[in-house]
């Protein structure tokens, strides 16, 4: 599933990071990368996604998100 | 004092670098652009030990990919070896994810040491560092360090020197070892000789060649042989890019941390003020809120530099009489008096506004609530072609066009920057605001709350389209990228770097707009000066292409109070009554710019001599037109550009006589 399919407050791990150059480059630098554990904090519609990862939180453009996919966790 | 060495300060967002910057160069930095590019160029100097060492803030980036102009500048400018050693900042409380930077930088061949920024924070989070440990491992000096203490700024200076006396490299055995596991990784690395490209190592160049670097593959074709280059892209092909090299680096950095790093307690829920800004509901409207009292707050700083500039205008008269007394000629009296004692009035309450609104955006930024107005305005600010923080120079226009560019200075991405002065410049001001309404109920009554609706509409419409007309140029495709961004933890503010960084900034727009605002009053005063005080150079001009400013709907009183609505809109008005009760241009103009026109019987005046649909036509010339000198000087200043700054200039006097020429023949069909 995609990060933006996640619920508020849902963890999941990210399997797969697809898109341009650029795309990788920006979000491997922010931490996000295959294998890291994600938080979901905010997810509303029109919004940033939220998502809290490597100690850090990070606004994510809803768009940009359909490139992640990852694997949810059932706590 | 002799010469020390440069010193390059290279971190991501929010590692606190520009704190670091203005704490250590405090007065004695200079803004500028890199030669011949867009990108803000801060450099600065401090004295230790008495050496004298240059500091090169380097533009912020989350990594130094060829993503964006400000990661190869930064990059090509370390690899030049113009900087003697680079200081890479790594947030302490984000140590894991931070550490990126480094990664990234490890194999370019210039003397390093990692400073462990916001060791206090960290501390607050119950995370302790090994900073011994990790500097063993690394093979550079590592300094914890905090803005707040004292203390930190020693060692933060021997960590300087012992990088210096050791040229202390970055140990990468490890991290090439980790790179070796990618396919095609070792091939690449291989065929690359040393010392290909200057500055940077084989390892740094394979993988940037597997991250799709155009940039480098570019050089490297340049720099190699065909048959070598095509054997490079052989072995890069199918590779997963920068998704694999990061793992890489991320691996490499968990190894590196290892044991030396015991986390604390780690909450992710959102604080309450937060949870209110993220809302989907109340969101928006506590960003305006935020920065409505940010705004009025601004001014208590600013009061006593405007305090000043009132009491420069107040001894205008008293000067101008001692030199009529004194037998100095007119010319020169007026010299001093109009332009010189007026410009310096001008130029001490831009000031003070300047000073206000750096402090308390200064303040915004610094404590991590401008990254929140990013989230929340980042769809609307998108769609323009900006980022989320254009909203509040948009906001502080309202108020005052120049303390909206002041503001502006927030904004990281120059084109962006550029671009919201631009749009900035539509929003009618304070000054217009006080004239609007005025106007608008003395030819129109209660219908005066329509035309304040048709400013407003007209208003955003005339920023979308501006928005349109720059936004090609000044922002480009990869610029407009949605939003990938952190959100940094809130900090306390370090008041000594922020002041000083403040007053920096006041210093140098002193220095840089006091020849803009000289130049330009100077300019107006001589077209509007007549030695017999009628006539005048812009009196000449305004009677004689009146047919053509009637097209407008601008007789030429109206049309040479709409120029002189350029050079401040409080002055427009006061133009306008004095031309149709037969004064003075070159008197009226001067007078009406410190505020002493005569305005006593001005509706009737206008009434009898002005139609509604030239009414019409003036308010909207008047209020789309260029704000003010003031803030012309603030947009150069800003935008560190004369060229965009004239292109601004030239379109919104277009723009406002075409809206002008639209008004007019509405009002004609309507009236």
């Amino acid at each position: 599933m995609s990060l933006s399919e996640v619920k508020e407050n849902g963890e999941a791990l990210v399997s797969e990071v697809r898109g341009d150059t650029r795309f990788m480059s920006r979000i491997t630098s922010i931490g996000l990368t295959p294998g890291c554990r994600v938080r979901v904090v905010k997810n509303d519609k029109n919004r940033p996604l939220l998502v809290f990862s490597r100690d850090t939180m990070i606004a994510l453009n809803r768009k940009e998100c359909m490139g992640i996919t990852v694997e949810e966790v059932t706590a | 004092m002799s010469a020390g060495a440069t010193i390059a300060l290279l971190g991501q967002p929010n590692s606190g670098k520009s704190t670091l910057f203005n704490a250590l160069t405090g007065l004695r930095q200079h803004v500028g652009n890199w030669p011949g590019k867009t990108v803000e160029k801060k450099e600065g100097s401090f004295s230790y030990g008495g050496k004298e060492y240059r500091v090169a803030d380097l533009p912020g980036s989350y990594s130094l990919s060829a993503n964006s102009d400000e990661e190869v500048i930064t990059r090509d400018f370390i690899a030049s070896g113009e900087a003697d050693v680079v200081c890479i900042l790594a947030d302490s409380s984000q140590l894991q994810r931070s550490l990126f930077m480094l990664a990234d930088y490890a194999g370019i061949n210039v003397p390093c040491f990692l400073l462990l920024n916001m060791a206090d924070v960290a501390e607050d989070q119950g995370k302790t560092i090994d900073a011994k440990t990790i500097e063993k491992k690394l093979g550079i000096p590592v300094v914890p360090f905090s803005a707040t203490d004292i203390r930190s700024y020693d060692s933060f200076y021997k960590t300087l020197e012992k990088a210096l006396s050791k040229d202390s490299r970055i140990n990468v055995e490890e991290l090439a070892a980790q790179y070796g596991s990618i396919k095609g990784y070792q091939d690449i690395c291989d065929l690359i000789p040393e010392n290909v490209l200057e500055g940077y190592s084989p390892m740094w160049l394979a993988v940037k060649v597997l991250e799709k670097d155009e940039v480098v593959i570019a050089k490297l074709k340049n720099a190699l042989d065909a048959e070598t280059f095509g054997r490079i892209e052989e072995a890069a092909r199918g590779t997963n890019g920068a998704v694999a090299t990061g793992g890489c680096k991320f691996r490499w950095i968990d190894e590196l941390l290892g044991e030396t790093v015991s986390a604390g307690n780690n909450t992710v829920r959102l604080s309450r003020l937060d949870r209110i800004y993220t809302n989907k509901f109340w969101g928006k409207a506590a960003v305006i809120l935020t920065v409505l009292l940010g705004l009025i707050a601004s001014f208590i700083p600013a009061l006593p530099l405007m305090g000043v500039g009132e009491a420069v205008l107040a001894v205008k008269a008293p000067v101008m009489n001692a030199l009529y007394s004194i037998g100095c000629p007119e010319f020169l009296i007026l010299i001093v008096g109009d332009v010189i004692i007026q410009s310096f009035s001008y130029i001490f309450k831009m000031l003070g506004f300047v000073f206000g609104v750096t402090l308390v955006f200064g303040l915004l930024e610094e404590v991590g609530v401008m990254a929140r107005i990013s989230y929340v305005f980042d769809n609307t600010m998108g769609k323009l072609g900006l980022q989320g923080k254009s909203v509040m120079p948009f906001l502080v226009s309202f108020g005052c066009t120049m303390g909206g560019a002041a503001g502006a200075r927030v904004i990281d991405n120059w084109g962006q920057k550029v671009l919201t002065i631009a749009l900035a410049w539509a929003v009618p001001c304070g000054a217009a605001w006080a004239t609007i309404p005025m106007l608008a109920s003395i030819f129109f009554g209660p219908g005066a709350v329509g035309v304040i609706v048709a400013i407003l509409f007209t208003m955003l419409v005339h920023m979308w389209i501006t928005a349109k007309v720059f936004g090609g140029q000044l922002v480009k495709k990869e610029d407009r990228y949605g939003m990938i961004m952190e959100l940094p933890p809130y900090h306390k503010p370090k008041w000594g770097a922020l002041f000083r960084y403040v007053l920096g900034r006041t210093k140098e727009t002193f220095i840089r707009v006091t020849k803009v605002i000289l130049l330009v009053c100077g300019i107006f005063w001589l077209l509007s000066y007549s030695p017999s005080g009628n006539g005048g150079i812009l009196y000449s001009i305004g009677v004689a292409i009146e047919p053509v400013t009637r097209i407008f709907g601008l007789p030429w009183q109206l049309f040479l109070s709409y120029v002189a609505s350029a050079v401040g809109k409080e002055g427009a008005v006061g133009v306008i009554s004095a031309l149709y009760s037969g004064g003075s241009y070159g008197n009226a103009f001067t007078q009406a710019m410190s505020g002493g026109a005569d305005t006593s019987n001005l509706s009737s005046l206008l009434l009898a001599n002005v139609t509604k649909p030239e009414a019409l036509a003036f308010i909207f010339a008047m209020t789309f037109n260029m704000p003010c000198v003031v803030a012309l000087a603030a947009t150069f200043q800003e935008t560190h550009s004369a060229k965009w700054t004239a292109r601004i200039v030239l379109y919104y006097t277009v723009v406002s006589l075409i809206l002008a020429f639209i008004a007019y023949h509405i009002g004609m069909l309507i009236w």
